[in-house]
């Protein structure tokens, strides 16, 4: 591949916050031409911290202020060179703002409009406000999530990025489509059913079983050994998941108690799911001994699938990250250099992700304005003076 | 597309095309992939032609069995590969370099091939070698911190993962997203791809906000409940929102803006306490928040899950219900957008799948167009016909 796969594709970005412009950040690493467009009448709530920097990498920004009659015409001028535009207001707000489908198609009849919202636009409850937290819960995906007999998790940043990554993916199939048919679509999306959509296991056990899944902690429905287990420090686990016997015999010879493997209660995955509480005990007996990394290092040496249970800023510095290359070192809008990621992906033998410092608001008018739509310089200023291109 | 992927990363990533409309044939060894001994099991009884979970992976799909390390197998499966646009494999065990059959062999016979190779560490760095599940990707990766968020004391409770198998579908869905993305450049310039997915960097890209942190010297949220000072993005603790417990369960809200939090206000009709300089401001309400939530208890606890979202979504404040996948079964949105989508299976019976999260214009998506395949179940009409 010579060029990276969406290069030639223009995405006028009107999303804000997580899910939106997680995806078009995907769209813009692999090579499209990602146009976001805010205002400093209504900021980007993201761009209160550090992770603006993050979401918006290799992005343009020109700033507009769509709420009036000049910014919602130069809005439709963006349209007409666009291949895509997306957008993840709650339902309704779109079409509000004068940009519903109908009207973005009549501008551009074969542009793809991706719409996400959280319960999707359409159904009783396709106007209730929703945050990704939120969600989590609606849609059962905490139910099977947390200890046994405890109340429900709250945490949990997953919603957003998981959605993103989908919508990423659900406008490549459309670009697909208009490749083979010269058509545009639009897509409507839900955050709730992505989620809903992810927990089929538990769905299923309840119409098989008339089961209503209870969450696990960290343990298995199957297998066992299964769980994170103490190690030298405070707070400090090694997660370990026994999947085979092999993998059992291993594990038992590593921590020098070879009668357990010889025992045949234990010989299957059901006798140690049976037993599991007695075999946590003896295993810590050895985790406790050696750090978390040490213990992956000699687990994983013997073949038991096994990692540290890290914070965010070990994540950071995980040798694993840095030696694959996932970081880059990119300049923040506050001049200093700073690491920051990559795409989980690589295209062997073909171009690396297009990866640049996140925006300022406005730092590509220029260019959108004057170089791509061909506006007089003065008509800018204009603009700008009347709080248009603000 | 040809489905070489075992478990659930590899034939996740098939199925999203699947339900996008490709043709998707599930390879298999002789002994099957090895979902079909994972449960959810009618009865709990394992039997390879009813597990929930690879009866949801795999439908829309055809299956075929093949080994693949036989020269008949190889042979077969050169002749599928030579008009396939996508390979999804998902190795260990089955990898298709060690076969013989990687990408610069396939690429002979195939030059546009897509061949897409989900590992849990992708084929470079220090772990490249390791194995991992879903349970060792999600604490790697930070998501057992995040999700349970700080306790009374961390040492007796430790990090926990998320139900379900979310790790490995984020390798799918990162895999599913490159081979799209991929596919549009092959029908523009006929050129084919070789990706590589990392599961762990799947997970971790998951929590790019939180890597943005790291890289402004900001230290990890604290998991000791006692050390919290502010409320991470995306967890809910104190004023960004939480639970209630309700006469039927537990209600979840979030009026974290001021403006929500005057409407939320109303919604409880206006308590005395409102104006109490302890809750009157965002960051008073975060300082006081465990009498806060507990004045808020007070009130939910009489009220069922329902009839508080209501009355919150009626002031436009975000507020959902805590479901159980029961209440997903019965939830009238859902049924109103048809989420659902019911299959008949020869070995399983009819059962509801979850559907997809998207809607195109002007095209159906197909479902359920089939049951997740019987073993072998296309052996004769498709593997009979290779030329």
């Amino acid at each position: 591949m010579s060029e990276l796969p969406l290069h030639g594709i223009r995405v006028l970005d009107l999303s804000w916050i997580i899910a939106g412009p997680t995806a078009t950040r995907f769209m813009a690493a692999m090579g499209a031409e990602v146009i976001k467009v805010g205002s400093a009448r209504r900021p980007d709530p993201s761009t209160r911290g550090p992770a603006f920097q993050a979401y918006n990498q290799s992005k343009l920004y020109a700033s507009l202020n769509i709420s009036t009659t000049e910014g919602l015409a130069l809005v439709k001028q963006l349209l007409v060179v666009s291949d895509v535009v997306i957008e993840n207001f709650a339902a309704g707000v779109i079409e509000r703002l004068g940009l519903g489908y109908e009207v973005v198609s009549a501008v551009r009849p074969d542009i793809i409009m991706v719409a996400s919202s959280g319960t999707g636009h359409s159904g009783p409850h396709k106007d209730y406000v929703a945050y990704g937290s939120l969600l989590q819960h609606y849609t059962g995906w905490n139910s099977i999530s947390g200890y046994p007999g405890r109340e429900p998790v709250t945490g949990g940043l997953w919603a957003d990025p998981w959605v993103g990554m989908e919508l990423a993916m659900v406008t490549a199939a459309a670009l697909n489509n208009r490749a083979l048919t010269g058509q545009g679509q639009y897509v409507d999306f839900s955050m709730a059913e992505a989620l809903s959509a992810t927990i089929p296991e538990a769905v299923l056990d309840y119409q098989m079983n008339g089961r209503v899944k209870e969450p696990l902690g960290n343990r298995d429905d199957w297998y066992a050994p299964h769980g994170v287990y103490h190690c030298v420090g405070a707070d400090r686990w090694v997660a370990i998941a026994v999947t085979n016997d092999a993998e059992w015999v291993s594990l038992c010879q590593l921590i020098h108690r070879p009668d357990l493997a010889a025992d045949p209660m234990y010989a299957d995955a059901a006798g140690r799911h049976e037993h599991r509480d007695h075999l946590d005990a003896a295993i810590t007996a050895w985790t406790i001994q050696h750090e978390d990394h040490e213990a992956m290092q000699l687990l994983q040496r013997a073949g038991v699938p096994s990692g540290p249970s890290q914070d965010i800023l070990r994540v950071f510095n995980e040798p694993q990250l840095r030696e694959a290359g996932y970081f880059t070192e990119l300049q923040t809008s506050d001049g200093e250099l700073r690491d920051l990621p990559g795409l989980p992906w690589r295209l062997e033998g073909g171009p690396g992700p297009y990866l640049t410092e996140a925006p300022v608001l406005g730092q590509h008018n220029a260019y959108v304005y004057q170089e791509l739509l061909g506006l007089p310089e003065t008509e800018v200023d204009r603009m700008i003076e009347d709080q248009i291109i603000y | 597309m040809l489905d070489v992927g075992q478990g659930i990363s590899g034939p996740y990533c098939a199925k999203i095309l699947a339900q996008m409309g490709a043709e998707v044939i599930k390879v298999e060894p002789p002994e099957g992939d090895a979902a079909r001994h994972m449960g959810p099991f009618p009865g709990d009884d394992p039997h390879p032609e009813k597990s929930g979970l690879f009866l949801a992976l795999n439908a829309n799909k055809y299956g075929v069995t093949l080994d693949l390390a036989s020269p008949g197998g190889a042979e077969a499966f050169r002749k599928l590969a030579a008009s396939a646009d996508i390979i999804i494999e998902n190795p260990p065990p089955v990898s298709l370099a060690d076969l013989g059959l990687g990408y610069d062999a396939l690429q002979n016979i195939n030059p546009g091939l897509i061949l897409a190779s989900i590992t849990p560490f992708g084929n470079r760095g220090p772990y490249k070698d390791f194995k991992a599940t879903d349970l060792v990707l999600y604490h790697m990766s930070g998501h057992a911190h995040g999700l349970l968020g700080a306790v009374e004391d961390p040492d007796s409770d430790p990090p926990i993962r998320a139900g379900g198998h979310q790790a490995e579908l984020v390798g799918g869905m990162a895999a599913a997203t490159a081979a799209m993305m991929a596919l549009y450049r092959k029908r523009i310039t006929g050129e084919g791809a070789r990706i590589d997915i990392s599961s762990f960097e799947a997970m971790v890209t998951q929590l790019i906000s939180g890597l943005a942190n790291s890289a402004y010297g900001r230290p990890a949220p604290p998991r000791d409940l006692s050390k919290v000072e502010e409320a991470a993005i995306g967890g809910m603790v104190g004023a960004i929102g939480g639970i209630l417990p309700c006469s039927d369960g537990y209600v979840a809200i979030s009026p974290r803006e001021d403006a929500q939090w005057e409407r939320w206000l109303l919604v409880m009709d206006s308590p005395a306490w409102a104006t109490d300089d302890r809750y009157s401001t965002r960051d008073a309400r975060q300082k006081n928040s465990p009498s806060l939530w507990k004045l808020l208890s007070e009130w939910s606890i009489n009220r069922s899950k329902h009839e508080i979202s209501r009355m919150g979504q009626e002031q436009r404040v975000p507020c959902f219900p805590v479901n159980t996948v029961l209440d997903l079964l019965s939830d009238e949105h859902l049924a109103h957008r048809e989420f659902f989508v019911e299959i008949e299976h020869p070995a399983a019976g009819t059962l509801k799948y979850p559907g997809a999260a998207y809607r195109f214009s002007g095209t159906e998506l197909p479902l359920a167009a089939r049951p997740a395949p019987l073993l072998g179940e296309h052996n004769m009409s498709i593997l009979k016909n290779l030329v």
